[in-house]
């Protein structure tokens, strides 16, 4: 596990911290911004593939889970309420056609080669340090080509690492809907996964510098 | 043999996991918490390496996304951090009787110190006037002569050529003069 991922708190700000003058847990906004905000931030980072995108409705999500506080009924964790609002508002922001529209032209939409080259260092040689980050592409870009409904589900699970019943909580979807989705997301990115491992050369195909997402057959499917 | 240990023999010696198994031993949610796809694994050596490679490409991912959201927001400034509701905590109902009186005693600091600052003041322009050059005070002096007399007129200038149509000059002199004052 990286130490990114490490420094994200795996459990919540105890409500003991929050006792006393604090009605709610929230309240204390800035423990709260310097615990979850890399989180949220990454799911959006990853959910929209734009930076810009991501850091507005990060600012967005904190702006709104503080003026709905009184709302928070601890009923799930602070990590879940913010990613559902993130969730939501990310849900909100690409419906816009305006959102389409700049996303031909953005430049801070992420850049695949960046993510691959931000592997953490590890004592390996440069052609599996290479191979590595082709697979990270690889990933990333048949992440891209997933439905909307896919990608969330496969990102809650994968990047986020929420239980089954904790991304249905999020996304607001039947169990069996979120296991469907993210079975079928599965799927499809292990026939990728599989036939970049049977053709090394497909793998390369990946290209690290192309932001485009594999495009995926999904009648073959 | 119960339904369970048939499914599970079925899928040990004959066919691939399905795409559910699979998905199960992914990401879990399995009926049988992927039993069945767990046994089959241990005869599978082709499915086996397929979900330890994926797994692995999946912690990549994850890793590398992770790694980049953290650069990416260490790149960002301090400024995008919602002011905002930093600030609402401290315009609490409970603290606004206290910002009041904080407010008044800087207006009742702020005032005499201001009165005092104009006092001080004062002097300046008398320090400026003295530096004046002979020609505009003599301009002024001139300036002012000229408002004087025509307030102790007895009729204003520009009435002039109604009290006394006859004397044109004395007029025609009075509207230079103010023309040349308006200049």
């Amino acid at each position: 596990m990286p130490e990114d991922i490490q420094t994200f708190p795996s459990t919540d700000l105890t409500l003991a911290a929050h006792s006393g003058a604090h009605a709610t847990p929230l309240d204390d906004l800035e423990s709260v911004i310097a615990l979850y905000q890399p989180r949220v931030f990454r799911f959006l980072l990853a959910q929209l593939r734009d930076r810009d995108a991501a850091e507005t409705l990060t600012q967005e999500t904190f702006l709104r889970a503080w003026t709905a506080r009184a709302s928070f009924r601890e009923d799930c964790s602070i990590a879940t309420w913010l990613i559902r609002i993130a969730l939501n508002l990310a849900r909100d922001h690409t419906r816009t056609g305006r959102f389409r529209f700049w996303k031909h032209l953005s430049t801070s939409a992420v850049d695949v080669a960046e993510v691959a080259a931000s592997l953490p260092n590890r004592e390996v040689s440069a052609e599996a340090r290479l191979i590595a980050q082709q697979q990270v592409a690889l990933i990333w870009q048949t992440v891209a080509g997933l439905s909307e409904r896919q990608r969330t589900v496969f990102l809650l699970r994968f990047l986020e690492e929420m239980e089954i019943p904790e991304i249905a909580s999020v996304t607001g979807l039947p169990l069996g809907t979120v296991k469907s989705h993210l079975y079928r997301a599965l799927h499809i990115i292990r026939t990728q996964h599989s036939a970049a491992a049977h053709d090394p050369a497909s793998l390369e195909s990946a290209d690290i510098d192309s932001a485009a997402p594999i495009s995926i057959n999904k009648e073959a499917l | 043999m119960t339904p369970q240990l048939a499914r599970q023999l079925e899928v040990t010696t004959s066919t691939h996991l399905t795409e559910d198994q699979f998905g199960e031993l992914m990401a879990g949610g399995g009926r049988d918490n992927g039993l069945t796809a767990q046994a089959h694994l241990l005869t599978c050596e082709k499915c086996a390496a397929e979900l330890t490679s994926l797994r692995e490409s999946l912690s990549l991912f994850q890793q590398a996304t992770g790694a980049y959201a953290g650069n990416e927001l260490r790149r960002l400034p301090q400024a995008s951090l919602p002011n905002r509701p930093m600030l609402s905590p401290f315009l609490a109902p409970a603290l606004q009787p206290a910002y009041w009186l904080a407010a008044a005693a800087l207006l009742a600091g702020f005032l005499p110190m201001q009165t005092l600052h104009r006092h001080a003041l004062q002097p300046a322009p008398a320090v400026a006037s003295s530096n004046y050059a002979e020609s505009e005070s003599e301009s002024d002096e001139a300036l002012l002569n000229d408002i004087d007399r025509e307030v102790s007129a007895s009729v204003p200038a520009p009435m002039q050529a109604l009290a006394d149509p006859t004397a044109t000059d004395d007029t025609d002199t009075s509207v230079q003069t103010s023309t040349q004052r308006k200049d």
